[in-house]
């Protein structure tokens, strides 16, 4: 069980190498330029819906970015559910 | 740990390699994996002396004499950079991307850089 927090945009070898090993019980967190990979139509957002890992991305990142509303279905996580997510999981892989 | 960085792009490489040395004289436990473009340290001949930086190869290579011998490689990033994992400057394992996933997972902390 490994949080991945993804900082990378696609294509890059980051972003591939974190969805190649992610594990289904594994969740992505889009970081940073990574909320970009959930432009809702983009190359990236079908690589990532195509996986079975759960991805979600940090609301204030997606905020600055102006991507309110053009995720597509990608949740958007707060500050406090990004936090949580890191006490449920035991591992943290960063990917930038 | 996670190695993933060219060895001269950035300074991030340098600390990996000191955190490595560090956790290896205090005698930690530990696994190496590079993985991406961090396979890219693992090339002989490295001659850094042109722009002013130690030799990360030279520093890596002495890795088992800190009791660091567990040292595994992405095999598709090797692929992927044409490298050959006989001729690094350390003895590496090859794993492909199952043995990759059960490698991160078996470990209790995981720090990439």
């Amino acid at each position: 069980m490994i949080l991945h927090t993804l900082h990378a945009m696609s294509p890059s070898a980051s972003f591939q190498d974190c969805l190649r090993t992610a594990q289904p019980e594994d969740t992505i967190v889009l970081l940073g330029d990574g909320v970009y990979n959930a432009l809702a139509g983009s190359h990236a957002a079908d690589l990532l819906a195509a996986n079975p890992v759960r991805v979600v991305a940090l609301d204030s990142d997606a905020a600055a970015a102006g991507l309110q509303g053009k995720l597509g279905d990608t949740p958007v996580v707060s500050m406090d559910d990004f936090v949580a997510l890191s006490e449920h999981y035991p591992r943290h892989l960063a990917w930038y | 740990m996670v190695i993933r960085q060219s060895p001269y792009g950035s300074s991030l490489a340098r600390a990996a390699v000191d955190l490595s040395l560090a956790m290896g004289a205090f005698e930690q436990h530990f696994d190496l994996l590079f993985m991406g473009a961090g396979v890219l340290q693992l090339l002989p001949d490295q001659d850094s002396a042109g722009i002013g930086l130690k030799s990360i190869g030279k520093v890596l290579s002495s890795l088992p004499l800190y009791d660091v011998e567990r040292v595994y490689v992405d095999a598709d990033a090797l692929l992927r950079h044409g490298i050959n994992a006989d001729q690094l400057v350390l003895p590496v394992q090859a794993l492909d991307t199952l043995a990759l996933q059960e490698l991160l997972n078996s470990a209790d902390q995981l720090v990439s850089c």
